[in-house]
């Protein structure tokens, strides 16, 4: 029986730290394409200082660019400080598109990530009662092996179904079979048991599927 | 001095080689290993600075490719993890590995070692 008070794993940490890792990536790309920026824009004060032309849309250009990888940065803050605090409730009610947009932003940032496309759920999906960062790893490792799978030129479909009264399907469609691992390993697979979702993979259909159904009050999943 | 710059941000590729070619280093830019690929076998180039981290093929292989193509061909190789690993498997073909944001006279003081 998992209970509300299930300690995190090594695994837990591991991928903590590498979302984090990848937070940190993107941010400083960010701050690299606002330096070259700023540099640019120097340069150009400073030929027009000397007499050259003023190069008005290149400047214009560097304004613009700057003003959106500011805006950028803040998407990405907001990200890292929603999923630096989904660890503050061990179990809570979790909207599970909101935790798929998350989780598909940061997977994002990923050099291999490929495009990825959301469809609409037919109904309203209620909230799951669940382990919100173990959901939130077990998407993760999900997305991994699905954007190794097609490649970073590839496309998968995200859908999210209500499934029952207190349980969703995600869908993962358009699974390449391009990547060897199997999945899911053995580190999504006790992630997946720690929150009792299932996950299963249909390869002729190339989707992964993974239920995910509420806990009990007390956090556990009654077995 | 022709220089072919390889980064996946794109805007970060653009404004680089803006900012190199107005100080008459003659720079284009490219956004994936395939259109470096492309690029070299296509042109002459003295120098690639590339990525470390991009999608599909990493800037380490890209580097060993060129490399095979261009043995005269020079590499900077550019990162924004400041990854040690990833320094030390490029190290011994690169000139060197510069951290980004990019400090550009650093940058430019290299190019005219190596051009000199």
């Amino acid at each position: 029986m998992n209970s509300r008070n299930s300690k995190m794993t090594t695994d837990d940490l591991a991928f903590f730290g590498t979302v984090n890792a990848s937070i940190s990536h993107e941010l400083k790309n960010i701050l690299a394409i606002i330096s070259e920026a700023a540099g640019l824009l120097n340069d150009l004060t400073e030929m027009a200082t000397s007499g050259g032309d003023i190069q008005l849309q290149m400047l214009q250009n560097c304004s613009r660019d700057i003003v959106e990888e500011i805006q950028r940065g803040f998407v990405t803050i907001k990200r890292m400080n929603a999923f630096s605090h989904s660890v503050d409730d061990p179990v809570k009610a979790v909207d599970i598109a909101d935790c798929l947009d998350l989780m598909t932003g940061l997977a994002g940032f990923l050099s291999y990530a490929c495009r990825i496309r959301h469809q609409p759920p037919k109904k309203q999906v209620p909230p799951v009662v669940t382990r919100p960062f173990r959901l939130q790893h077990l998407i993760y490792q999900t997305l991994v092996h699905a954007f190794k799978s097609v490649g970073p030129d590839g496309e998968i479909h995200l859908s999210l179904q209500r499934e029952m009264d207190d349980a969703a399907r995600i869908r993962f469609a358009g699974i390449g079979s391009g990547h060897s691992a199997v999945f899911p390993t053995e580190s999504a697979g006790s992630v997946a048991a720690s929150i009792n979702a299932e996950v299963s993979i249909d390869e002729e259909r190339r989707t992964i599927d993974i239920v995910v159904r509420s806990l009990d009050e007390a956090g556990c999943d009654g077995q | 001095m022709k220089v072919l710059l390889v980064d996946d941000e794109s805007k970060f590729a653009v404004m680089l080689s803006k900012r190199l070619n107005l100080r008459g280093i003659d720079t284009d830019y490219v956004h994936t290993g395939k259109d470096a690929l492309e690029m070299v076998g296509q042109n002459r180039y003295d120098v690639v600075i590339l990525d470390v981290k991009m999608p599909g093929i990493s800037g380490i292989e890209l580097q060993r490719r060129l490399m095979d193509m261009d043995p005269a061909l020079k590499t900077i190789l550019l990162t924004g993890h400041g990854s040690h690993d990833d320094f030390k498997a490029g190290s011994a073909e690169a000139v060197c590995y510069l951290s980004k944001p990019l400090k550009i006279e650093k940058l430019l003081q290299i190019l005219h070692q190596i051009e000199g």
